[in-house]
């Protein structure tokens, strides 16, 4: 998936076939905390079955951007699309989040996973899966549960089901957290360090659930520390500095030819 | 007081007597509780709620109620408020409504306590997910809550029966209104008295042995 990906065409394609489709356009987004610049000025298109990498140290306003994407947080000015519907109201340079009714119908287009798995702590794994389908699509508990079923199997994880989260080790508890997003159906995934709160002999069986999905074809933006990650199943890097893209490319570009020194002093840290 | 002969057959003698009074204190402090707890649920609503005028006057009631004696308050409610509001009220209503408003004050506050501990991130998973405010209140939110409020709403209950002997000030013939009665009577403060402190003892620790079983069995899932 990463040899020869540019931005414009993604992994796959070919100049005879179709563009794909322009999953999120981010244009000069900017977020500010009171007075405190996070984001500046950012630019971002991502197509449809794209996996992006959003790489940085931390406060360099990653976390931020994730969260812009899904409504989490209110950008301060630019704009914002996913799946060509406006995350936001566009009052010339402002930015004003959606009517709540309309911001959760996008929502339920994307699915997000945490750092720390959020897993709802009272409820199994299998209800932790079918609570959005049965409450905001309306699907029947037989068929959700069905569904859960499904996607604990795809996850790995068809024994737990009846399991609390207290009782799954971290690395499963965030696969039943990718399991429940996918219920969605999602048109896109957003991952937040999904593995910076994992025990190191963890990580692999969430990279692995991840690197699954980007191969059948998920349009994913994932915020990660894991470079060997990055490296194999990134079509494209981005590398954040103090709240702007400060370089992007493949991940042959980023890991073997860094064109900014900032770049290269950031991975000559992490490797 | 080496010589001094224990006469318990008093507190037989006076059993009756004496139940009824310790019933009069169960349904006092039921009332109190249950009305208390109603109030305290739209105080803490109204202290949660981003409007300042309705957070402003919640903050103004917890205030004043726990940070004046319960004893005044059971006064003002039963001297004070007929004059200004031009009601009469007997004292048994008095003094339960102001243990209910005292209680109150507390129960907003362990409310708004377990309403707040629920994790952040339990609501944003729920959000991005789809699900609406009142989804995400209903199904993630208040049934976590409401487990971490039983261990102080359960002080809190206790709290109210000792309280609730306050009541007999006002005249009300609570436990402790009757034995001061029998006692006063009898001349045998010690039998009475210890035997009431009992009866308070039992009274509470039952409820808080009661409420350890539904804590324990709402905990399969932590």
């Amino acid at each position: 998936m990463s040899s020869g990906a540019v931005s414009a065409v993604p992994a796959g394609g070919s100049p005879l076939a179709t563009a794909p489709a322009v999953m999120v356009r981010i244009e000069k987004l900017s977020k500010s905390f009171g007075t405190l610049p996070v984001l500046t000025d950012i630019d971002i298109t991502v197509h449809q079955g794209e996996v992006v990498v959003l790489i940085g140290a931390s406060g360099s306003g990653k976390t931020t951007l994730l969260r812009c994407v899904n409504g989490l947080e209110t950008p301060t000015r630019g704009r914002l699309w996913v799946d060509g519907e406006a995350m936001g109201v566009f009052d010339g340079d402002g930015f004003q989040p959606l009517p709540e009714a309309l911001l959760n119908r996008r929502r339920a287009e994307m699915g997000m996973v945490f750092q720390r798995f959020n897993l709802f702590a009272h409820m199994t794994a299998r209800d932790n899966i079918t609570l959005a389908p049965m409450m905001v699509k309306g699907l029947s508990r037989t068929d959700a549960e069905s569904l859960a079923e499904r996607l604990l199997a795809k996850v790995g994880l068809s024994d737990k089901s009846g399991a609390y989260p207290s009782r799954l080790s971290g690395g499963q508890q965030q696969r039943v957290a990718i399991a429940r997003a996918l219920a969605m159906s999602p048109k896109l995934m957003l991952f937040d360090e999904p593995t910076s709160a994992l025990d190191p002999e963890l990580i692999g069986e969430v990279l692995d659930t991840m690197k699954g999905l980007a191969e059948e074809g998920m349009t994913m933006i994932v915020v990660t520390h894991e470079m060997q990650f990055a490296r194999e199943v990134a079509d494209r890097i981005l590398f954040l500095h103090q709240g702007t893209i400060l370089e992007e490319g493949s991940p042959q570009e980023i890991f073997s030819a860094p064109r900014e020194e900032r770049t290269r002093a950031f991975l000559s840290r992490v490797r | 007081m080496a010589s001094y002969t224990f006469r318990f057959d008093v507190v037989q003698q006076y059993f009756g007597f004496l139940v009824s009074g310790a019933e009069i204190t169960i349904a006092v402090t039921a009332a109190a509780l249950s009305t208390g707890s109603v109030v305290g649920l739209v105080v803490a609503l109204a202290r949660m709620s981003k409007r300042r005028s309705l957070q402003l006057p919640a903050v103004a009631y917890v205030e004043v109620f726990r940070n004046t004696p319960a004893l005044i308050q059971l006064m003002w409610f039963y001297y004070c408020l007929p004059i200004i509001a031009g009601v009469n009220l007997s004292a048994a209503i008095a003094a339960t409504l102001a243990l209910a408003m005292n209680g109150s004050a507390y129960v907003a506050e362990i409310i708004r306590g377990g309403i707040q501990g629920v994790d952040r991130g339990q609501i944003e998973a729920a959000r991005t997910l789809g699900l609406t405010h009142a989804q995400t209140m209903r199904k993630v939110v208040l049934p976590q809550a409401l487990r971490r409020m039983i261990p102080p709403f359960v002080n809190e209950s206790v709290s109210l029966i000792k309280f609730s002997s306050l009541v007999s000030v006002l005249g009300v013939a609570d436990l402790t209104y009757q034995a001061q009665v029998v006692s006063t009577t009898t001349f045998r403060p010690i039998e009475v008295f210890s035997f009431i402190a009992v009866v308070y003892f039992v009274l509470c620790t039952a409820l808080s042995w009661f409420a350890r079983r539904l804590e324990l069995r709402l905990a399969v899932s932590d």
